[in-house]
């Protein structure tokens, strides 16, 4: 064991046992704690929550290096992710949380009043949730690789163990002061290292301001090796695949069942507008830092690794090519390693990077710290959103409606325990890069979810029927499109990650032409979907608007 | 329980559909509108590096959280004009919840 290792283990231990201790404290004790937190959550901290759960593996481990593979195109991930805020907090959050339901299915099974569109919605949110986590446990497997100097796959193997404990051991309250320690750890992380490199390269620390003309010159080197500009607009992709994947990133982040189930912790519509600014804030902090962290980690590699002696490489290169994410070959044979010679793969970039500048033992822990700590936090909610649809939507609501609360909380555990199993089995031969696979999640949520949700909060005459025809013919377009696109049949050069454009229209078609053609739903749901127009203290009762000024009914 | 009357109720209704449409449309303008233009864009600079490559990788994201703090700033202020008062709506949501 050298002491890299010490030091990294040592600080993941650490904030372990800081996580582990912040959920032992808040132990969940009842069902509605165990999924809602007791609504009594204040916007600031929720906020900050919501971007510890947020920021997952794909946006701490993996955007960096997707963004210094890609240049330019991979911004689409920066303004998609952000940009999902948008549209959550202005067309949704707020409006479900009057609505007044624990998750997804619970809303979409009360709206259209029916059974099989919240069985729908919950197997839905299953496959959603799933796929996601594959990604987190991926991302997992980096990092314990690392530290061990194993390949990624066994790495993957023991984050599995840890995470499937770590979220049995609370519910959402615990998980949602665990997750503001996580924010604030994974954060500081990311931001020290960044800093550290903006004063080796350009002698100021505020990496936000400097990077830019860091970017320039990566530019110039590129065209001095005959390469494409770093910062050169859709060199990788085409345009259609460029504004695919910022609208599939987009209605995906806005329609993900784990991210909008943190909008129904808060008091009311007002906190929820409250709560999505505060977690844009915070998350916003670590998105404006990735394309920094991309371009100093390109110039470093350029400048400072490449064109150096194959026999004279640095230490980090030989414990990176053993997890089997690092490639160097002297090609044309001088002897020298040349940047076209050295494939990076995208998911060590910002594991590597401190390593590669030299930062010192600590940072270099204090990022697989933080890696892990995002990791965790996202595996975590997920888990809570995967266990409450089985043991709520299915198990309680259509299966054993006299389950007692016990009964239902072993369900969800037993649900945990079996999902981290299977996406670690799948994770282990990872089926893409994180971002990638991620991707898929965003475009499975949109594709099913976002149309069917925001037509039933705003329009009335959305019925049951358009619902189930919703889901069924997005998720199945979304699934299909995927597929088709990694086999190499694509329209308009739209590739995998850019599914949500293809799903999302033909749900919000399907949704609309089935209402159009089947009876409108009752009158009461109908009253509703008005009711949600107005903050709590008015109610829409009847064809008019009451104001519940406190003297009574 | 009084009786809003139906001009008012509606006129709530059309003041926070403006906000999201406006709102909304700064939104895509900043990041759809910049990346469907992108070539042109990429002649200006702006802190050192082609503007349509700052507005990926910050402008967007600035605008778009000043977008959600103005909004909800704003319509805070327009409960406030229409009398609606944030403890009763958390007493109401607060038994709503527990009637369930």
């Amino acid at each position: 064991m050298d002491s890299q290792m010490l030091v990294s283990l040592g600080l993941i231990l650490a904030t372990f046992a800081l996580y582990i201790g912040i959920s032992v404290y808040n132990k969940a004790k009842a069902t509605s704690d165990f999924y809602v937190a007791s609504r009594g959550i204040p916007p600031l901290w929720n906020g900050m929550a919501i971007g510890g759960d947020w920021m997952s593996a794909a946006s701490f481990i993996g955007m960096a290096g997707t963004l210094m593979a890609l240049g330019y195109d991979g911004l689409a991930y920066i303004m998609g992710w952000t940009g999902g805020y948008l549209l959550l907090t202005f067309l949704l959050a707020p409006q479900l949380r009057k609505y007044g339901r624990f998750t997804v299915p619970e809303f979409i099974g009360d709206r259209f009043l029916s059974n099989t569109a919240r069985l729908i919605a919950a197997i839905a949110t299953v496959i959603i949730s799933f796929t996601y986590i594959i990604g987190q446990l991926s991302g997992s497997g980096v990092v314990i690789g690392r530290l061990f100097n194993i390949p990624a796959m066994y790495g993957t193997m023991i984050g599995v163990v840890i995470i499937a404990i770590y979220a049995t051991l609370g519910g959402m309250k615990g998980v949602t002061w665990t997750q503001v320690a996580q924010y604030l750890i994974l954060i500081i992380a990311y931001i020290i290292p960044i800093i550290f490199m903006s004063l080796q390269v350009t002698q100021n620390p505020l990496p936000w301001l400097t990077y830019g003309t860091v970017v320039d010159e990566i530019g110039q080197i590129d065209q001095e090796l005959g390469l494409s500009e770093y910062f050169a607009p859709f060199a990788e992709s085409d345009k259609s695949q460029f504004i695919a994947l910022l609208f599939t990133l987009m209605v995906g982040t806005s329609a993900l069942p784990h991210v909008i189930v943190r909008f129904f912790t808060v008091s009311t519509m007002k906190a929820a507008r409250w709560s999505g600014a505060f977690a844009l804030l915070f998350i916003g902090v670590l998105y404006l830092s990735a394309p920094a962290y991309a371009a100093f980690s390109r110039f470093i590699l350029m400048t400072q690794v490449a064109g150096s002696p194959m026999d004279e490489l640095p230490g980090w290169t030989q414990s990176w090519i053993n997890t089997g994410l690092l490639e160097t070959a002297d090609q044309n044979g001088d002897g020298i390693l040349q940047w076209t010679e050295l494939s990076v793969g995208e998911d060590i970039v910002v594991m590597a990077t401190p390593e590669i500048a030299n930062l010192g033992m600590f940072v270099i822990g204090l990022v697989a710290a933080g890696a892990m700590a995002a990791a965790l936090s996202t595996a975590g909610g997920l888990l809570i959103t995967i266990s409450s649809s089985f043991a709520h939507d299915i198990y309680y609501r259509l299966l054993k409606p006299d389950a007692t609360d016990a009964k239902r909380l072993r369900a969800g555990r037993i649900a945990i325990v079996l999902s981290t199993v299977i996406a670690g089995l799948v994770a282990l031969d990872p089926p893409g890069v994180i971002t990638q696979i991620v991707a898929w999640a965003f475009a499975l949520a949109g594709g099913t979810f976002f149309p069917v949700l925001f037509l039933g909060i705003w329009w009335k005459r959305m019925n049951t029927q358009g619902a189930i025809a919703g889901m069924l013919i997005g998720l199945a377009s979304t699934l299909t499109y995927i597929f088709l696109a990694m086999n190499g049949i694509m329209l308009f050069g739209i590739q995998d990650t850019g599914a949500g454009l293809i799903g999302v229209p033909i749900n919000f078609l399907a949704c609309v032409l089935v209402s159009k053609n089947t009876p409108a739903p009752p009158q009461h749901l109908q009253d509703d979907v008005i009711d949600l127009r107005y903050p709590e203290q008015m109610t829409y009762k009847d064809g008019e608007v009451w104001m519940n000024d406190g003297t009574g009914n | 329980m009084k009786k809003v009357e139906k001009d008012v109720a509606e006129a709530y209704f059309r003041t926070r559909t403006l906000l999201i449409i406006v709102f909304l449309s700064i939104g895509f303008l900043v990041s759809f509108g910049v990346a469907a233009f992108a070539e042109f864009f990429s002649q200006f600079k702006f802190l050192g590096v082609e503007f349509h490559y700052y507005m990926g990788s910050q402008g967007a994201v600035i605008v778009f959280i000043l977008c959600l703090f103005l909004n909800a700033i704003l319509s805070d202020r327009i409960d406030k004009k229409y009398g609606i008062d944030e403890t009763a709506n958390t007493a109401i949501s607060n038994r709503k919840t527990s009637e369930e």
